[in-house]
């Protein structure tokens, strides 16, 4: 992931740019995140040609709706991850995902290198801070959610604990997450 | 819990990816109707995106950036009538383009226009490209908006003749335009690329084609 605050802001005005049909911000947009957000999309959906699929989708998004951005709602990085997420998770809500497939990192997601990767924004920092003061097993079932876009369903299959206790694991885990970032 | 602790709740899960599949789509119903609910989930957007640094990034298959440019760039071409492009003067264009808040060339072959094409793109359906193909050989491209081309690199133009499986370059194209010598037949698509800095070090386009068009004939 671009990692500085001037990349930051590059990628803001790339988006801008794209808001007003600059078709050279575009491409310079797909050269810096389009391996990113594919990386993404392969971790919630775990099969190449429906990652592909999902990239795609969000790239035809961020053409058609560059022009909804809005940097005094949140970062441009926020905007490009959201898209693309919530693209890869449509597809894979709609296809039934081979439980066997793409598996991504050997380390788990939870793990201090891991959570380190998210330092090199001030928001990834502090979300980091607050996200290592949940207890490690809820951390873990935000993490896991959040990168392999698991529901509350597959949670509860996947660490064979009963759906309630997912539901109110995650809305617990995600109101102190609210609380300690609003601190 | 409040019931602005449960809409919060619903947010967070569906910013998080966890609501199961009926509830996401209330969900999204919500989010398309209710101002309020829809920012406390962008506020979530926010607050969770940092985590996206978690996964590695993957190369995407080489043909995908062909699929996106396809399903974003319309390869359509809307022909207007000679008579009205000539009233057209060039500032006109240049300023309805701007209007039209896009930064495109428009590319001129003067004078005496013989045919002409406007390139309608993109998902919104306002014009990005004009060209019009006159008899004299002189061929003008011009951005009708600010173009920055990142520094290594250099925009090329490109000629393909109908027919023709390989472009032959017309030479690098600043920023701000050129105007250049070329007989042209009408069918002939202009195409524009990312180059290295100096243009294509094969004679064939190397970069993406950021903008494209074809010149059409009118009668």
């Amino acid at each position: 992931m671009p990692d500085s605050a001037p990349l930051a802001d590059d990628t803001a005005t790339l988006l801008h740019r794209c808001a007003y049909g600059d078709r050279v911000a575009f491409r310079a947009l797909y050269d810096r995140w389009g391996a990113k957000l594919h990386g993404i999309a392969l971790r919630i959906v775990r099969q190449p040609s429906l990652a592909a699929d999902a990239t795609q989708e969000a790239f035809v998004q961020i053409w058609q709706q560059a022009h909804r951005f809005d940097p005094e709602r949140g970062s441009a990085e926020a905007f490009l991850v959201t898209l693309v997420r919530y693209r890869a998770l449509d597809i894979a809500r709609r296809t039934a995902r081979e439980v066997l497939g793409y598996e991504g990192a050997d380390e788990p997601d939870d793990s201090p290198d891991a959570l380190s990767r998210m330092v090199s924004s001030a928001e990834g920092i502090a979300l980091k801070r607050c996200l290592e003061r949940l207890e490690p097993s809820r951390r873990k079932m935000v993490t896991m959610a959040f990168v392999d876009g698991l529901t509350h369903g597959d949670l509860a299959q996947k660490l064979s604990i009963p759906l309630g206790t997912v539901k109110s694991a995650i809305r617990r885990s995600l109101l102190s997450l609210r609380e300690c970032l609003a601190a | 819990m409040s019931d602005r602790d449960e809409d919060d709740a619903v947010a967070g899960a569906f910013a998080l990816g966890t609501l199961d599949p009926e509830d996401r789509r209330a969900a999204e119903q919500r989010i398309a109707q209710d101002p309020a609910f829809a920012r406390t989930v962008a506020a979530w957007e926010r607050r969770l995106a940092p985590l996206a640094a978690i996964p590695e990034a993957v190369e995407p298959p080489a043909e995908l950036w062909t699929r996106i440019e396809q399903a974003t760039i319309l390869k359509a071409t809307n022909v207007v009538p000679l008579r009205r492009a000539r009233q057209w003067q060039f500032g006109t264009i240049a300023s309805l383009a701007i209007a039209a808040s896009l930064a495109a060339f428009i590319v001129l072959q003067r004078p005496e226009p013989a045919h002409v094409a406007v390139l309608a793109p993109i998902a919104d359906g306002t014009a990005v490209l004009l060209a019009i193909d006159g008899s004299n050989g002189h061929l003008t491209v011009r951005p009708t908006g600010a173009i920055r081309v990142p520094t290594d690199k250099d925009l090329e133009l490109w000629a393909l003749t109908k027919g023709d499986t390989k472009p032959r370059s017309l030479g690098v194209l600043p920023a701000e335009g050129r105007t250049l010598v070329a007989s042209l037949r009408p069918d002939t698509q202009l195409l524009v690329s990312l180059e290295p800095r100096g243009g294509s070090p094969t004679g064939q386009p190397t970069g993406p084609v950021v903008y494209g068009g074809t010149l059409t004939q009118i009668n």
